[in-house]
């Protein structure tokens, strides 16, 4: 089978509903082919709904990642407070955090894109000139999409694994580790969407003559 | 073209784009893509590391509650106290606000474990107040960046937490072998700062006042007392590592919601100076509400969605690492040095070198595995390797051209990069000989463990 054929035979794979087939067609060269462009289509519509929908741009990953972190945080205290002075503990409060942290991790980086805050040596950079810096930061984009559908491919097969050997989480009943693993390639989608929305900007600034490389700031907003 | 030759350009590659500005966490992923390809590893073994890592033990997820716990320390006041207190126990002395603002980094390391935050906090809070009363602006904030290595060395910290994860070592005992070490960064960087200060006639000085003290110590309780509730849980085995962070969250999450009410009805103002406060008003620090709490813990948050990351691909790249056979080469440069000593100093200076061009997270994912076992196999203890390493990998954050807290200090304090480096520098001598100190002296380290000196002591020679 072509590489062409083994992505275009995702798609029945995957609306089969079986995970087996799903798994057997993820793990095929045509998979890259088939995120390659999940990653671009991904992004574009992320990207719009960025745009679309101010709030979300300003709050959906952060507010996700706020969210698992208060909820990691409230499940260990709680597991403390319930042995000490309950003399019980749920299985879940050591395997469920975990879980919790990759996707706060996860989204938490995709918001860090948002904001150009993942850590750079830029002393170089801010002295190039505006074309330089435009290039640099387009290599940047190039290279922030590569990592995200890097990402997305091996989350997908990875996510898809675990669904198939039904693997759950340990210490709780009827609580899929799938349901925690498919919140990676979507938290990459968001990422992709970052990229583009980011790269536009920068097109924008650059293109109006106006500063690209501004200051970035550990809590700052968007 | 040998694998060796394709190893090197891409090595190459990645060094340009790291001096273009790409993160680092970039430049990291593509090396390791770069390599597999070279050496025949699925793409799917790095990609999978971005999901494993988290699967791969509680122990890690201590690191974005310890992050979490200094911007909840820090919002809600309690960091504020802590300086003051530094502050009136020191400022009678020349250089008293560099040595406090020193002194509050070691205490605010004891609650939190972060070393950026540290810097960050202390920085931003004593800075004004650095320049204001006479100190050179850029020693001001080469002083934040210097005190900030504390960040990991001085319990609970976020590096110890990976080393020991990595390492398979129990974690509270890293902890605990890093009290007098890091105590001892401490004193060493105080006692810089008092020599600088002395030399330039910068700073005003302060009567010492016991009222003062008190009072500030009062002030500061509540920092003691998580100070106290972190170690004793550590120490006594009642939670672990990540527990105690889970615990430390909570307990200031509880005191800034409470605090802030009972801080309004007594009418007190938060930039009021301390001798105008009442004893009683010293009682409850400025706290914070819950509308404000989702905007604390965002930027945590952000913190731990740059460095996770980092360890995602830090472990991918340890692992390639292995498959080019970097730790048979190290390892047998590292043998070859000969015994006890010789491993000791190279070590030393192989995590001293890459400290400087790489962040102190992919430094301990990258060499620890490959060294400890090197250092444990000519009779280092364990436990103590781990401390030297650290104190080394610490000292990185002021190394150029990567030092993290330099860029942290720059960045909250506005003084420029490259100014910062002469009074970095001054700190940085003052670490060394500290860090030689800790390397030479085992029972600086191990001291309060069982067995050691200060732990017969305390526990009455039992």
């Amino acid at each position: 089978m072509s590489i062409l054929a083994e992505a275009g035979a995702i798609f029945p794979a995957i609306f089969s509903g079986d995970t087996w087939e799903i798994k057997t067609a993820f793990r095929t060269d045509g998979m890259w082919i088939f995120c390659f462009f999940l990653t671009i289509i991904g992004g574009i519509i992320a990207a719009m709904f960025f745009r679309l929908f101010p709030f979300m741009d300003r709050h959906l990953e952060r507010g996700i990642a706020v969210a698992t972190y208060l909820m990691i945080a409230a499940i260990i205290f709680w597991g403390v407070i319930d042995r000490f002075i309950f003399s019980s503990q749920w299985a879940g409060s050591t395997t469920v955090p975990p879980f919790l942290f990759m996707i706060m991790a996860w989204f938490g980086c995709s918001y860090n894109v948002r904001l150009r805050t993942h850590l750079s040596f830029s002393e170089f950079r801010s002295k190039m000139k505006p074309t330089g810096q435009m290039a640099a930061l387009t290599m940047d984009a190039i290279l922030w999409f590569g990592f995200c559908w890097i990402a997305i491919t091996t989350s997908l097969r990875f996510t898809v694994y675990s669904a198939d050997n039904f693997q759950l989480v340990d210490g709780v009943d009827d609580t899929m580790k799938w349901w925690f693993y498919i919140t990676v390639p979507i938290a990459f989608t968001l990422m992709s969407g970052r990229i583009f929305g980011n790269w536009l900007e920068d097109w924008k600034n650059y293109r109006a003559g106006e500063q690209i490389i501004q200051t970035a700031v550990i809590g700052g907003e968007v | 073209m040998s694998d060796g030759t394709w190893v090197t350009l891409i090595s190459l590659g990645v060094t340009v784009f790291f001096m273009l500005g790409t993160p680092v966490l970039l430049v990291i992923f593509y090396w390791v893509i770069g390599c597999s390809f070279v050496i025949g590893l699925p793409l799917d073994n790095t990609g999978n590391e971005l999901l494993n890592v988290f699967n791969k033990g509680f122990a890690l997820l201590a690191m974005p509650l310890f992050i979490l716990t200094g911007d909840l320390i820090n919002q809600s006041g309690i960091a504020r106290r802590l300086s003051d207190f530094a502050y009136s126990c020191l400022g009678w002395l020349r250089g008293g606000l560099a040595m406090a603002a020193i002194a509050a980094c070691g205490l605010f390391a004891a609650i939190s474990g972060s070393n950026s935050a540290t810097t960050a906090t202390i920085g931003s809070m004593l800075h004004p107040e650095m320049v204001k009363g006479g100190y050179d602006e850029r020693f001001s904030a080469a002083t934040a960046a210097a005190g900030g290595t504390v960040g990991i060395i001085i319990p609970p910290s976020i590096i110890f937490i990976v080393y020991g994860f990595l390492m398979n070592l129990p974690i509270s005992e890293l902890f605990i072998a890093g009290i007098v070490p890091g105590s001892l960064m401490v004193l060493g960087m105080m006692t810089a700062a008092f020599i600088i200060c002395t030399a330039n006639g910068w700073g005003f000085l302060i009567g010492l006042s016991p009222w003062r003290v008190f009072k500030t110590a009062v002030g500061a309780w509540l920092g003691f007392f998580a100070i106290g509730l972190v170690l004793w849980g550590i120490y006594t085995g009642k939670f672990s590592p990540t527990e105690a962070a889970g615990v430390t969250v909570g307990f200031c999450i509880i005191v800034g919601l409470i605090c802030y009410p009972v801080n309004k009805l007594m009418g007190n103002k938060p930039d009021q100076p301390v001798t105008e406060k009442s004893l009683l008003s010293m009682f409850v620090v400025e706290g914070f509400t819950l509308p404000s709490l989702p905007a604390i813990v965002s930027r945590s948050a952000q913190i731990t969605g740059i460095l996770v990351p980092l360890i995602a691909v830090s472990v991918a790249m340890q692992q390639v690492l292995s498959a080019l056979g970097a730790k048979e080469t190290i390892g047998d440069f590292v043998t070859g040095m000969g015994g006890y000593y010789a491993v000791l100093f190279t070590s030393m200076a192989i995590v001293f070198v890459t400290g400087m061009i790489l962040e102190s997270l992919p430094v301990t994912i990258i060499l620890a595995p490959i060294l400890a076992p090197i250092a444990v196999s000519v009779g280092i203890d364990p436990i103590h390797f781990a401390v030297i390493f650290l104190v080394g990998a610490s000292i990185g954050f002021i190394t150029p051209p990567y030092g993290l807290n330099l860029y942290v200090a720059s960045g909250v304090t506005g003084v420029p990069y490259f100014r910062l480096l002469r009074y970095a520098t001054m700190y940085l001598a003052s670490l060394l000989i500290v860090w030689f100190a800790v390397a030479l002296l085992p029972s600086l380290s191990t001291t309060l463990l069982p067995g050691g000196g200060l732990y017969q002591i305390l526990s009455g020679g039992s």
